[in-house]
């Protein structure tokens, strides 16, 4: 059954423009991103290239300050992103969707305190928490993630707390109490898969959200210095924006390309796994 | 609920939360494994464990970390956030020096965005399914997905570096300094870059939600009335759907507005703007403790007391509120 939802998600999706561009892009980018270390492209740390060789068809995107080709950096960038991007987001959503559960189900002090967190990261400016996070421990890629994955959580929370107290009040989830069903087995199996919905459109936003965070750490020079993700290369560059304009240009069109198109996604998914948002909204 | 006594619940649930932030801020910088005094003492060459002693006293760092943070708190009670490790200066100086120059950045910035995004989603919401309705979402759906520092450097390559019209970098010319009224023109001159990289960003921001507004609230009741009665599209949008749709972007920029004092540090970086953001980034690289804990609170408390604001208006605005919240 959760298959045929797929299915018929999907279908709407690809008839709705923003959705159809969305997947597009979305898909070329992860296929570039999975083919990265089978491409016939040099090393994207290879430093044997003269520098600061403009685009061409030898380097088609130019080669940078240490003579590295730049299409293979920005290739192997497309990777390093997104896989940034999804599993920062993937850990946000999972945070997000079991508190947001939590606070919505049993209400009372649980959901006061719950709350009150959500609120105090929403007057935290979380980006320079994650920034204070990254320049004290480290600039590690996987150390990023999970700094972006535990900062950006709190609307996922919202949306589903929002959500799970509209559907626990349905009458068939009281029928299941009546019959003696534990709390777990009625979150699992009755709330979540009518509540989770605009958790999983918000989602994709966060991935888009998360590769912007990445970048923008990398581009403070905070970002893991042995992978070149698209902010790090932007980073690189810009030292060289009146000589070398390539460096920092084309890294910022592939970030920007596969931001719109987890844009397009989220959005399109919003409008049609939640056709009555405003109803929603908290 | 009284006005009054949701007022003092408001106000206490604030402070409360602000102590909240400083406790976690505190925490987490104390509890980093870094140590601030090897960056001003130096290096292991040169290291001089007298005058490392001498300064972890000096900082009370030598102090156990519940010890620390009482002190903190009650000094930042009495408005004392410290002192810098780096410039020896009152922390509290050193932001209010930089306050102005992020403001005249990021208060533009908002306000510009706001009028801009506004009009565009109005513009869209009426034009809904037509080609510049279309072209607006889409051009929208681009800044949102645009990082600011990657837009600044764009700007900064196209109008700076080509076209040499406008300076990269820095808040005054300083080869060249004005005095008088020349002075004032030329920071304006400067901020031209940095304020219109933020401003594009900001727009999606007022737009998406003015268009979201305005469209369901077209489709209610009262408008198919006023058609019915024979209303002009115009009147009927400018005097009832307009008014009734500008509460959600108008809450919206009270909040953005109550980050404004935290810079909008990325772009700060780009353009060389000397700013709160600047300062927080320095401090965080340089382990200024006192200084990252002084902006946090600043941008907490301000973010904190204009939601209380914002929330206060709408209880004296609209009785609901005070029930409801109950």
């Amino acid at each position: 059954m959760i298959f045929e939802g797929f299915i018929e998600t999907f279908k709407k999706l690809v008839k709705d423009r923003y959705g159809l561009a969305g997947i597009t892009i979305l898909s070329i980018m992860i296929i570039i991103g999975v083919l990265a270390p089978y491409l016939p492209l040099p090393d994207f740390n290879a430093t044997i290239f003269h520098r600061f060789i403009p685009p061409s068809p030898d380097h088609p995107l130019g080669t940078d300050y240490l003579g590295r080709d730049l299409l293979s950096r920005v290739i192997w960038g497309a990777r390093i992103s997104l896989l940034a991007g999804f599993v920062a987001a993937g850990i946000a959503s999972v945070i997000g969707i079991i508190l947001g559960t939590i606070a919505g189900y049993y209400g009372g002090a649980v959901d006061i305190i719950i709350s009150r967190i959500i609120e105090i990261f929403f007057v935290i400016p979380t980006f320079f928490i994650a920034l204070t996070l990254a320049a004290i421990y480290g600039s590690n890629i996987y150390l990023l993630m999970i700094i972006i994955g535990v900062t950006t959580w709190p609307v996922t929370a919202r949306i589903m707390r929002a959500q799970v107290m509209i559907v626990k009040e349905f009458l068939y989830i009281e029928a299941a109490k009546a019959v003696g069903a534990n709390d777990l087995r009625i979150i699992i199996k009755h709330i979540l898969p009518v509540a989770i919905q605009p958790a999983i459109a918000n989602s994709i936003l966060l991935v888009g959200n998360a590769i912007m965070i990445e970048a923008g750490l990398s581009y403070l020079g905070l970002g893991d210095p042995n992978y070149p993700s698209w902010g790090r290369l932007i980073y690189e560059g810009q030292p060289y924006i009146s000589t070398a304009w390539w460096i920092s240009v084309f890294p910022g069109i592939f970030l920007v390309a596969t931001v719109l198109g987890l844009n397009f996604l989220g959005d399109a998914l919003y409008r049609i796994l939640t056709p009555r948002i405003s109803n929603i909204r908290t | 609920m009284s006005l009054a006594r949701y007022i003092i619940s408001r106000f206490f649930q604030s402070i409360f939360i602000i102590l909240i932030i400083i406790i976690i801020n505190f925490i987490i910088i104390s509890s980093a494994p870094g140590d601030p005094v090897q960056f001003i003492a130096g290096d292991i060459a040169i290291y001089n464990p007298d005058l490392a002693a001498y300064l972890r006293a000096k900082w009370g760092l030598d102090k156990p970390l519940y010890e620390r943070l009482l002190i903190y708190l009650t000094n930042v009670l009495r408005g004392d956030l410290g002192y810098s490790y780096r410039y020896s200066e009152p922390v509290i100086n050193l932001i209010l020096e930089r306050l102005p120059v992020t403001l005249l950045l990021t208060v533009s910035a908002n306000i510009m965005a706001f009028v801009i995004g506004v009009l565009l989603g109005v513009y869209s919401a009426r034009k809904i399914g037509g080609k510049s309705d279309t072209f607006l979402t889409v051009l929208n759906f681009f800044l949102w997905s645009t990082p600011s520092f990657w837009l600044g450097i764009i700007l900064m390559m196209f109008f700076a570096v080509d076209l040499k019209i406008l300076p990269a970098t820095g808040l005054i010319d300083l080869r060249n300094p004005k005095t008088g009224i020349w002075f004032y023109l030329d920071i304006l001159y400067h901020s031209i870059l940095p304020v219109t990289t933020l401003t594009l960003i900001t727009i999606p921001l007022y737009y998406k939600i003015t268009r979201d507004t305005v469209i369901q609230q077209a489709s209610e009741d009262y408008v198919t009335t006023y058609r019915a009665i024979g209303f002009s599209e115009d009147v009927i949008y400018r005097r009832y759907v307009f008014r009734n749709s500008i509460i959600p972007p108008v809450t919206v920029f009270g909040v953005h507005m109550g980050f404004a004092v935290a810079g909008a540090a990325l772009i700060e970086n780009v353009f060389g703007w000397p700013g709160v953001g600047r300062l927080l980034l320095d401090s965080i690289s340089t382990r200024d403790y006192p200084v990252i804990l002084g902006i946090f609170i600043i941008i907490a408390s301000s973010v904190v007391l204009t939601n209380l604001i914002i929330d206060l208006l709408y209880a004296i605005l609209d009785p609901r509120v005070r029930i409801e919240k109950r």
